[in-house]
């Protein structure tokens, strides 16, 4: 079985980095949260401009998402920064103290004034970062992984080459009593009757089969064709010719284990083993949900060159072609373009991305790691109030 | 009394209060490299956010407008865009849609073969332009070069009557001195529609803002929605509200209801459609040409815009609240006093003097969507 070095966490989850980050609750404290992350060094901000002014299903997956990336196992300590009327960064702070994180929540006062909040919010977060230098690691196994799965930048090789390599790699995580989700319901649309007949039972293909529709429907909805704008300018420059095409591309990232469950955006997994997670094609957006649902690493296929990553996982990109590599390569951490040299098979491939996770587990920074590429953003699901 | 401001003229007639470059991402995947480029070069600001890849339709052209109107705000003598390459929001479409009035470059990670080129090639150009751009001189120019951007922000009915009677005159002001003003249609003004609606010569601004009788109107993506949007009525309450904040717009007659993205064809007063998000509401602004905002409020607000200076106007509050962030604080003293020393605050901020928000460093940009990313 492999093994790494990880950092348990008192509600029993474990974490592969030991992040201390700082979140707004609401867009109007965006430029705070990174204020305040500045003042001590290491510390992570992660910002976003939703939780005000929001639907009650928008407001509702804000909170699913603040609260699995702030709960997240790779997180050590969250600050959340909050308006004095925000009941946002109260429940946050709430909801994750029941489950025995290391939050605070820190609030704008009318009352109080600008430098006090800022002075209180660095002290918390020095106190945080010292506490995540004396926690210690402990060995586990990748029964306890979730590996997202994610590719952004396609081209016409992603198909061939790194996205049944994520595959192979997937079924083997799921062999060896792992987990891994599948994200982007809009790359699955065209090919979803093959991943439906992989589920475990009738209701898990039937909500599987609705997602799709229904994301299909949301945008026929708008007056507006998914498959005008999908492939994008850049899959087509890179040889993909309808969303079929990319779809079946795309889902081979899932290998061919068993489908166990389908969850929301955002929303941890209940089982393990393979996964289908309800996020859009639109890669941050996506890795965010991932992140949040619990993936402690993403995989991220890209033909074309895509730096992204994310504030709290590592993301591990694999190169889809050998030209990618050779002029992208600060970008790439895997070279899955070796199999179209001859000189590696899918499932050798797959075992290098195995092998780059238990490494990338143990500590090793990927690409994105390096580059501070802390991209985030939320799916919203309707328009500001 | 004759009002005139020290600004940058632009080639195309319009002016800027500031004279910043402009670094903008096309996608969020270039946005950690646009802002690097930008924290490498003083004088440059980063108009970065999270949109521009997987959009459809309207949603699609807002963030691609969006970019195109805060590329072009006089406010920036210049703007470099940087895109990733394979994004639905190309840099070439933007670069076709941008007038060619100013130095504007686009550069791409994937055309360049990496983050760490890119950076360096984008820290090149805008060192270039920054030298460029320190050469430049404000002149003196009279107030019709301004365009005033007006909202209200977490405003209560006390602080509403205290601020009405100054600020109204100083719109009046601005108005009868040949500004161009436009005020946010936020929720909180929206319940004022049949009030504003009889202001109004537009045809077209009369019908949607009688239209907003029927309630407030929000696009909903998630469960598909007969009317693919949410009408709730609006109360009593907020209907009085509305109308007292409406006065916020003095007397002068509306010449037009601007959406998003949209440029004032004439002088005068107009309507601006906002949301609750304020940062969404400065960064339409900003992109419909605005050099300046007046942000109304019971308190001190915690963000600004990072293009445009935004000047707060609070009440006197007996809790301080945030008072180190508020521009000017309205007094007990004789309303047309208020309405010199607002207008002489308001001429200092577009003739280059710091807001408490600048001075802190606090301002963002931020695309609302339309619809859902795919």
């Amino acid at each position: 079985m492999q093994t790494f070095e990880g950092y348990r966490r008192p509600n029993g989850s474990i974490g592969v980095r030991n992040h201390v980050i700082v979140m707004n609750t609401v867009g109007e404290l965006a430029s705070f949260t990174k204020k305040i992350a500045q003042l001590v060094p290491g510390v992570i901000p992660v910002v976003h401009q939703g939780g005000q002014a929001q639907f009650p299903e928008d407001y509702k997956q804000t909170i699913r998402t603040l609260k699995g990336t702030a709960g997240h196992p790779n997180v050590s300590s969250a600050l959340f920064l909050g308006m004095g009327d925000d009941p946002l960064a109260k429940e946050l702070e709430e909801l994750l103290k029941d489950d025995n994180h290391h939050v605070h929540a820190i609030y704008f006062n009318k009352d109080k004034p600008v430098s006090e909040v800022l002075k209180e919010g660095k002290q918390w977060l020095e106190e945080a970062m010292d506490r995540s230098k004396t926690e210690k690691t402990e060995t586990a196994d990748v029964t306890e992984l979730i590996i997202g799965l994610e590719c952004g930048g396609s081209d016409a090789w992603s198909g061939i080459t790194a996205n049944p390599a994520i595959g192979a790699c997937s079924d083997f995580i799921v062999r060896d009593g792992g987990t891994s989700i599948l994200a982007e319901t809009t790359e699955a649309i065209g090919a979803e009757h093959i991943l439906a007949k992989r589920a475990i039972d009738p209701e898990v293909g039937k909500k599987f089969l609705k997602i799709v529709k229904e994301y299909e429907e949301r945008i026929k909805d708008t007056g507006e064709d998914i498959r005008s704008a999908n492939p994008t300018p850049g899959n087509m420059a890179g040889g993909l010719t309808t969303l079929e095409e990319k779809s079946l591309g795309c889902i081979k990232k899932g290998g061919n284990s068993t489908l166990m469950e389908v969850i929301d955006y955002a929303e941890a997994p209940s089982k393990k083993g393979f996964i289908f997670m309800d996020t859009p094609g639109y890669d941050v957006e996506s890795v965010a949900g991932l992140a949040a649902g619990g993936a402690q690493i993403v995989l991220f296929s890209t033909g074309k060159g895509s730096p992204t990553g994310s504030p709290i996982v590592p993301v591990i990109k694999i190169g889809t072609n050998p030209r990618l590599y050779e002029i992208m390569s600060e970008h790439i951490d895997v070279n899955a373009g070796k199999i179209i040299e001859g000189k590696n098979t899918i499932e050798e491939i797959g075992e290098e991305i195995y092998q780059k996770i238990m490494a990338t587990a143990n500590g090793s920074m990927t690409a994105s790691e390096k580059h501070k590429n802390q991209e985030f953003a939320i799916w919203r699901l309707a328009e500001t109030i | 009394m004759d009002y005139s401001f020290e600004g940058y003229l632009r080639n195309d007639g319009t002016a800027g209060t500031r004279n910043y470059i402009g670094v903008v991402c096309s996608v969020v995947c270039s946005s950690v490299i646009a802002k690097e480029i930008s924290e490498s070069v003083p004088g440059t600001i980063p108009i970065i956010h999270s949109n521009g890849c997987a959009q459809l339709g309207d949603d699609f052209q807002l963030t691609k407008n969006m970019l195109v109107g805060i590329s072009a705000n006089p406010n920036l003598y210049s703007a470099l865009l940087v895109g990733l390459g394979c994004e639905t929001n190309q840099v070439s479409g933007l670069l076709k849609s941008i007038p060619k009035t100013k130095p504007i470059e686009g550069i791409g990670i994937q055309q360049l073969a990496g983050g760490e080129n890119t950076t360096k090639k984008g820290v090149q150009i805008v060192e270039q332009w920054a030298k460029e751009a320190a050469v430049m001189k404000r002149e003196n120019l009279p107030l019709s070069s301004l365009t005033v951007g007006i909202v209200t922000v977490d405003i209560d009915e006390d602080s509403l009557k205290r601020i009405v009677p100054v600020v109204g005159k100083v719109i009046d002001l601005l108005v009868e001195n040949d500004a161009t003003v436009m005020m946010g249609l936020t929720d909180t003004l929206e319940p004022a529609g049949l009030l504003l609606a009889e202001r109004t010569n537009s045809q077209e601004a009369k019908d949607k803002l009688r239209k907003l009788e029927e309630g407030l109107h929000r696009k909903r993506w998630k469960e598909i929605h007969k009317d693919q949007s949410a009408a709730r009525s609006f109360s009593k309450e907020e209907k009085l509200l509305a109308a007292l904040e409406a006065q916020m717009t003095g007397t002068s007659p509306i010449e037009s209801l601007l959406g998003y993205n949209e440029k004032p064809k004439e002088k005068g007063l107009h309507l601006i459609v906002g949301t609750s998000n304020m940062v969404e509401t400065f960064s339409n602004m900003a992109s419909s040409g605005c050099n300046l905002v007046i942000v109304v409020s019971s308190r001190g607000i915690l963000t600004g815009s990072v293009a445009l200076p935004c000047m707060t106007i609070t009440p006197q509050n007996p809790y301080g609240s945030f008072d180190e962030l508020v521009d000017y604080t309205i007094s007990e003293e004789d309303p047309s006093v208020q309405v010199e020393k607002v207008m002489k605050e308001l001429v200092e901020i577009s003739s280059g003097k710091q807001t408490s928000l600048e001075k802190l460093e606090l301002g963002e940009f931020s695309i609302p969507h339309v619809g859902t990313t795919f």
